[in-house]
């Protein structure tokens, strides 16, 4: 919503913002990953260089199943110290390796895993793992696929290759470390304590065996400050250090969140993009830079490496404050090194091959994109601040009166009477439960932030309450209350690592007091969904404007340790809280600023305090193309820019980003004018209601791409590898993309006075203009074409061999779209094909778990001279091969309801709900000829034809479009059209 | 808008197809939905012939969407709804089948049958109820506003009669002012000779130097002055309007460093406990007085001597040195100066000479004629500047009311009628939260704080609503008025109000928003936006 300040912004001023990089640390500022670093120097100037990490092959054991080992690891520079490691297989090929101090000092925080996955994998019962003198290997998978785990025993190093041919590696480089336990040695009082030469020579004369590893100086062991806060650091050092290589892979992507290109530019060796390694540490940037390695408010330690040949990743579980350095080596090469403050080693090798495999394989450890409300891919209109009841109104009104379809308004902080979060400002808004159903009477929704901080005064009954509970963070003494500063003044923070904490929250957003005597939000409703907010948690007094380190959580575990998940865990509650709100249980929704790998199963997040330049425009498309990669499709940045007043122009292809990103919602902050659509002068504000009302006639491709996402883990927004690995020109390609599988390619403008733009077709394929039915023709080798790009219009071509369901009438939000008649547009391909699928549901319950859905595959067929469009059920045809129609396994298990067990009725009471649902138009693109005869069933259908250019014909120019009218009575049933 | 379930009617296309073609279709172009001989139908763009069959079918044939009145396939049209027993309406065509029964289609005809019932007779009822009321309050409010059309009549006259009054005030003003000029230019000519070769006096020049150096010195100080207050301005509002929350140490600093300076509390201090007292601060601004050196005017003392000095008259300055050391001329030049006329005029002179010396005794300016005292030229320059300020205060006063009459009955300022005329000056306010919001019309609106305290001026009367589009004079026009150019905001605009007004009886403040930063919206009642009904409807009629 808003990051630290809003001081010195001048509205109309231009925005010449920077953010303040004194405020965070880099990695020169941070003791841990100085030493990290220097590790790395040092094995770079060291020709001898080999890590100090061993197996002892003599402990090794085998699981009696066969599925994992277990064996002991020592340092040779601590060869008292003992280190335990297990790897396993799943049953998907993700190897796990995992590593931890034993019998040590301390414990290392090691839960972090269990907060991300989405369930306990799966261990593989087909893998025998070999022991050899010099390592222990597995083998497995399909011939032309063999994969092949070798754990190397002295150095210790895991290796994960292909058809022999090493596709990642860890500590190869020898930069693996793990800092154990130790005592602190208090300084020996020497008799000639005198400073000066002397001393250092006396220091010299006893020589560390150690230095050539870890250097001479105990640097930031024990105590650390940084501009007035100091780290006690009790537990002394456990940095975690390890070098991941992948030899045969040009590029890596992943680690979000950063505002940088989708390819990550290195961050180290010659002539590096970047001089900083990218880092994770959730934090509130105010105004942050849209070229950037710093950390920004959510973190997702996944990494993907892609070439020609394959596609791998890694998953490192680690929560702690974590530095990556990037480079490569050469030029079809890719190394990093991870440098972490503490935290066990928890590592998943993701073997691939392919991209859409290795999206499977991290979706299945840390669960999908969860199916959200159909309403909540719709369009949000947000502001900081609908000052009152009436102002929410007359927005609605607004929008009504100049027909703009909207679905959600939003509440920011002023809602709240002195932030104090679920209790209303009555001055402003005096009426809202009134309110909310002001705006539900037509369908929509609104959404209201909560955050996490909590004001310190007693007449706040939920601060009350969680001190009763004593479920609030602690200082480093483990016992006081934290305070610390935010929008609420002093505030304290719930520690929602307490589970005492869960079964409280939720009853915080239930809309009735019931027989509870605890706090309930009854004056809300049903159709009030949340927004939690500075979830990093921001603090504003705070070192790098979040919480001491050395914060005291639950269990015990320092605020370092788990850090990156605080965020993750209060939308995990909140969601959980609005699911809970009602029986049968409704899908919820929330809003995060701040997450982690596995919150994508929670709800959606954006992309923070952008600023409205052009530059945050285009750098928005990338994060959200990363976090898509990452498993959160449900992303998007706010359209406008947060901070600025965006002129017309930029605002309008602003716009057109936003209905092309899964989370659509434009958002501005308190110091800027107002700028909803409504207020746009003409031509702008009849551009802005078409983008919408695009947006809207799409949502069935949308909500169909949603609930792929949620089966198999693929991003709704797919960037131009995913769709063509093999395609080397496209690997680095971040601004435009494909929605789910639809064929539809975009290419937002994000350049001011822009008139067309160059769009990559990748293959020799005939790609459609949405608009104009324009057939561009792409090239086996890749081909740009020059798109039209006035700005009314965005760059949007179907490729060749797609099927689009859209509903085309405008309405005043979606769910009034619910019966509305579809129009089926085929994109015949070179060969006079195509394929497309439609997926519906109620949108807002989990019936769909228990089988309630359409599913709908369409296909386009040349048989002899005839074309036939066909439909089947697609939903039946999955039953049938054992595959659950629906992600079940998530929330819908969490509810009770879709145990896992392949449910599909095609009479289910949703698709009786609409049977009377027709298509009420059929358009076909890029027919040969001029058709004889349409038909359904024998019969005739009324139609028009247009000649134009044929898919086949390798010609440019408008397409030939036939448009059959009110083919077919149901979208539920089995039906076949022939062309004749 | 009632929400109705989602319970949709299994209605094959067919039954589509059954729905009346002239349904949804406005009355006015009811006979243009017939079928040509052929039965087909003309799209009323004429661009395409269709099927009579083709016509509210439920699929959009005509590209200006004609052909599809009565089922919303079609966007960007619209739908009539009859509602018998009540008036019909208009809809969009995207709410036409929607499943929400819309409020303007009382008779349910904008969604399928059976979905929504007709509450015509209800909203009928209620309908005609309001507009009874909404009429008798028009009615008392356009009475009272005819008083302050009656109020602006008056004014008119008055004016009128102010204008007269004051046009023959300056008449009579502008002929004394005339007849001192010329005593003056006649003194003048008379004693310069003499003047100009005092004025070569270097203790003379010196002082006319003195005077510029100071002169200009004191404007600097002003402007610094000036420069200092709004820069005291802009921290006081940093220090009250800051939020502490953002622990931003470059402001923190500036806002302590502002109160240490001016001798403020703090204010928002995180730690409470740190606040000083009032004694300490007091303390120390006794130590930050700085020691007091002789002969150094006091501030008040400054401002006292030095626009007193800045007045002083030199020339009289130098007679009356002239006189203190004892120059040989002990007697005025003015009786002195026929010594330098020549024989031939002195006739004349002498006549010229005594006109005036009776004239200047008249008026107590020079004290009797024989004993010497100066007939100073600065006397009679005092007389011509009051005269002149008399004649200026009298312009002033012509060209404030035929401002005020032009005024009157301008639209873009009290109206064609000046019904606004009464409520200039009016003040009106409104109490919310911490603060109470203050407009006086035409003038200025204000902030000022229920706690006490400085109130930030909001803006001056700027505008009536000038969006493009709107009639000037309209009754639209007059719905708004701008504020503008108040109190600058330390981090955003200059302070500025938007007053919607809408016809009550009563003038009032209803609400108060800060919709934008900085940028007020005000809502209120006034009888001066009541037009009599019958105005209105003629309007209606002329649509």
């Amino acid at each position: 919503m808003r990051a630290l300040s809003s001081l010195l912004l001048l509205a109309a001023a231009p925005l010449a913002l920077a953010v303040k990089l004194e405020d965070f640390k880099t990695c020169d500022k941070a003791a841990f990953c100085r030493r990290g670093k220097a590790i790395a120097q040092r094995a770079g100037e060291n020709p001898d260089w080999k890590s100090p990490y061993s197996v002892d092959p003599s402990s090794l054991a085998i699981s009696s199943d066969q599925t994992s080992f277990t064996a002991a690891v020592k340092s040779s520079l601590y060869p008292e110290i003992n280190f335990g490691l297990d790897v396993r297989v799943h049953k998907d090929g993700v190897v796990r390796v995992r590593m931890d101090e034993v019998n040590g000092k301390g414990k290392r925080y090691d839960e972090a895993a269990s907060w991300a996955l989405v369930a306990e994998p799966e261990i593989s019962k087909d893998i025998r793992w070999t022991v050899g003198k010099k390592e222990v290997r597995a083998t497995y998978g399909p011939k032309g696929n063999k994969v092949d785990v070798e754990i190397a025993f002295n150095p210790l190093v895991v290796t994960l290759s292909r058809n022999g041919r090493t596709e990642v590696a860890l500590n190869s480089l020898g930069l693996m470390h793990m800092e154990h336990f130790r005592t602190k040695e208090e300084p020996q009082p020497t008799p000639e304590a005198v400073e000066g030469e002397e001393s250092a020579q006396t220091v010299m004369e006893v020589p560390n065996p150690r230095s050539w590893f870890e250097g001479e100086e105990e640097d930031g062991y024990w105590e650390e400050t940084w501009k007035s806060w100091t780290d006690s650091k009790p537990k002394g050092p456990q940095m975690l250090s390890m070098d991941i290589s992948f030899p045969n892979h040009e590029h890596v992507y992943g680690i979000p969140q950063h505002a940088t290109r989708l390819s990550l530019p290195t961050t180290s060796g010659e002539d590096s993009y970047y001089n900083e390694p990218y880092r994770l540490w959730n934090s509130d940037v105010f105004e942050y830079m849209a070229d950037s390695t710093m950390s920004l408010y959510g973190s997702i330690p996944v990494m993907y490496a892609h070439s020609k040949e394959s596609t791998v990743g890694i998953f490192n579980a680690i929560a702690s404050d974590t530095f990556i350095d990037v480079a490569h080596p050469s030029a079809h090469s890719s190394y990093t090194h991870w440098i972490s403050e503490s935290g066990i080693l928890d590592i998943f090798l993701l073997p691939g091959p392919k991209p859409a495999d290795v999206f499977k394989q991290y979706t299945g450890l840390t669960g999908t994109q969860e199916l959200p409300p159909h309403w909540s891919i719709a369009y949000h209109q947000c502001r900081w601040n609908y000052v009152s009841s009436d102002d929410v109104r007359t927005v609605q009104r607004r929008f009504d009166e100049e027909n703009i379809p909207v679905d959600v308004f939003w509440l920011d902080i002023e809602y709240a009477e002195e932030h104090k979060y679920f209790i209303w400002d009555k001055k402003n808004f005096p009426d809202p439960v009134d309110m909310a159903n002001d705006v539900s009477a037509v369908a929509r929704k609104m959404v209201v932030i909560v955050d996490p901080h909590l004001k310190r005064v007693q007449s706040y009954p939920v601060y009350k309450e969680a001190q009763e509970l004593d479920v609030l963070a602690k200082t480093k003494d483990g016992q006081s209350e934290y305070e610390g500063w935010c929008w609420s003044g002093s505030s304290a923070w719930v520690d929602f690592f307490n589970p005492a904490s869960w079964e409280w929250w939720k009853g915080l957003f239930k809309t009735s007091q019931g027989s509870s005597d605890k706090c309930a939000w009854i004056e809300s409703t049903t159709d009030v969904h949340i927004w939690n907010d500075m979830n990093e948690p921001a603090i504003f007094n705070g070192p790098e404007i979040s919480m001491p380190r050395d914060n005291i959580h639950y269990g015990g575990w320092e605020h370092r340790d788990l850090h990156n998940l605080n965020g993750m865990l209060f939308s995990n509650q909140t969601s959980q809280a609005v699911r809970a709100r009602t029986d049968p249980p409704m899908r919820p929704f929330v809003l995060t600023r701040s997450f982690f790998a596995g919150s994508q199963r929670f709800g959606a997040m954006w992309t923070g305090d952008n600023l409205g330049t052009w530059e945050h425009m285009a750098v928005g498309i990338k994060m959200v193309l990363s976090l898509n990669l990452a498993g959160f499709s449900f992303s998007g940045s706010d359209v406008g820019g947060f901070f600025g007043n965006p002129e017309p122009e930029m605002l309008v292809r602003w716009y057109h980003v936003g209905a092309f990103t899964p989370f659509f919602r434009a958002h501005a902050h308190i110091d800027t004018k107002r700028r909803e659509p409504y207020l746009l002068d003409e031509p702008y504000k009849s551009i802005v209601r078409d983008i919408l009302r695009l947006r809207y006639s799409m949502l069935p491709i949308w909500y169909t791409a949603f609930h792929e996402s949620s089966v198999n883990g693929m991003p709704v927004v797919r960037p131009h590898f995913v769709v063509f690995p093999e395609d080397e020109a496209g690997f680095a390609i971040d601004d435009q993309y494909f929605v789910g599988s639809s064929g539809l390619l975009v290419k937002p403008v994000t350049e001011k006075g822009a008139t067309e733009a160059q769009v990559y077709l990748a293959d020799d394929q005939v790609y459609y203009d949405y608009f104009t039915s324009h057939a561009y023709r792409g090239a086996a080798k890749g081909r740009n074409v020059t798109v039209p790009a006035p700005l009314d219009r965005v760059p949007l071509l179907v490729r060749g061999g797609a099927v689009l369901p859209t509903r085309e009438r405008p309405r005043r939000s979606s769910p009034l779209m619910r019966r509305d008649p579809f129009t089926l547009t085929v994109a015949l391909d070179t060969a006079g094909a195509a394929r497309g699928t439609l997926y519906l549901d109620d949108g807002e319950s989990y019936g769909h778990a228990a089988g309630a859905l359409v599913w709908r595959e369409f296909t386009a067929a040349r048989r002899g001279r005839a074309t036939h469009v066909a439909s089947a059920d697609l939903a039946a045809a999955a039953a049938a091969h054992g595959q659950a129609p629906t992600a079940n396994a998530g929330a819908g298990a969490d509810v009770g309801v879709g145990t896992g067990a392949v449910v599909y009725d095609p009479q289910n009471a949703f698709a009786d709900e609409v049977r009377a649902v027709r298509v009420e138009k059929l358009v076909v693109l890029g027919l040969e000829r001029r058709p004889g005869t349409v038909t359904l069933g024998g019969a005739e259908l009324e139609w028009e034809f247009v000649p134009g250019v044929a898919s086949g014909a390798g010609k440019e120019g408008a397409a030939a479009r036939l448009v059959v009218k009110n083919p077919v009575a149901s979208i539920v049933g089995d039906w076949e059209i022939v062309i004749q | 808008m009632l929400p109705v379930s989602w319970i949709l009617l299994a209605l094959p296309v067919s039954a589509l197809a059954a729905v009346d073609k002239a349904y949804g279709v406005s009355p006015s172009l009811l006979e243009k939905y017939t079928p040509s001989s052929k039965s087909t139908w003309t799209c009323l763009d004429g661009s395409k012939e269709i099927a009579w069959s083709a016509v509210n079918d439920d699929f959009c044939d005509c590209l200006d969407g004609s052909d599809e009145p009565g089922t919303g396939a079609c966007p960007n049209t619209s739908f009539y709804c009859t509602n018998e027993g009540h008036i019909g309406a208009f809809i969009p065509s995207s709410r036409v089948n929607d499943g929400l029964c819309e409020s303007e289609c009382c008779d349910g005809s904008d969604e399928r049958p059976g979905v929504c019932k007709s509450t015509c007779k209800e909203v009928g009822e209620a309908y005609r109820a309001k507009r009874d009321a909404e009429r008798k309050l028009r009615k008392t409010g356009s009475k009272i506003r005819a008083s302050y059309i009656a109020f602006a009549v008056k004014e008119k006259k008055r004016l009128e009669d102010v204008v007269i009054t004051s046009e023959k005030e300056v008449a009579a003003q502008q002929r004394e002012v005339n007849r001192l000029k010329d005593l003056v230019e006649r003194t003048e000519s008379l004693s310069m000779a003499a003047l100009e070769h005092r004025k070569e006096s270097p203790l003379y020049r010196a002082l006319l130097k003195h005077h510029q150096v100071l002169k200009s010195l004191q404007k600097e100080h002003e402007k610094h002055l000036e420069r200092e207050k709004e820069l005291g301005d802009i921290l006081s509002n940093l220090r009250t309007g800051y939020n502490p929350n953002y622990q931003d140490m470059a402001v923190l600093e500036a806002v302590r460093g502002w109160e240490f300076l001016a001798g403020l509390p703090h204010i928002n201090d995180v730690h409470k406990d740190d606040q000083p007292t009032e004694e300490e601060l007091g303390s120390d601004e006794v130590e930050e007085e700085e020691e007091e050196e002789e002969d150094i005017l006091t501030v008040e003392e400054l401002e006292e001597e030095l626009p007193a000095l800045l007045e002083s008259d030199y020339e009289s300055l130098l007679i009356e040195h002239d006189k203190h050391v004892g120059t040989p001329s002990d007697e005025s030049l003015l009786f002195n100066v026929g010594s330098y006329v020549p024989d031939a005029l002195l006739p004349q002179f002498e006549a010229v000479r005594d006109g005036l010396l009776t004239w200047l005794r008249t008026f107590g300016i020079i004290k009797g004629g024989s004993d010497g005292e100066p007939a100073d030229t600065s006397r009679a320059k005092q007389a011509l500047s009051s005269a002149e300020n008399a004649l200026r205060s009298a312009e002033r006063e012509k060209s404030n009311a035929e401002q005020d009459l032009s005024r009157l009955f301008d639209p873009k300022w009290f109206g064609r009628d000046g019904e606004w005329k009464k409520l200039q000056g009016t003040c009106l306010e409104k109490s919310i939260g911490d603060y109470t919001y203050e407009v006086c019309l035409f003038g200025e609106a204000k902030q000022k704080p229920n706690s006490g305290g400085t109130s930030f001026s909001l803006g001056h009367f700027d505008r009536w609503n000038d969006a493009a589009g709107l009639e000037l004079g309209s009754p639209e026009y007059y719905s708004k008025q701008y504020y503008a150019r108040g109190t600058k905001c330390w981090n955003g605009p200059m302070r500025s109000v938007q007053l919607v007004w809408t016809c009550g009886t009563e003038n009032a403040i209803l609400s108060v928003q800060e919709l934008e930063k900085c940028e007020y919206q005000f809502t209120g009642t006034t009888p001066a936006l009541c037009l009599p009904l019958e105005d209105l409807e003629k309007k209606k009629d002329e649509l």
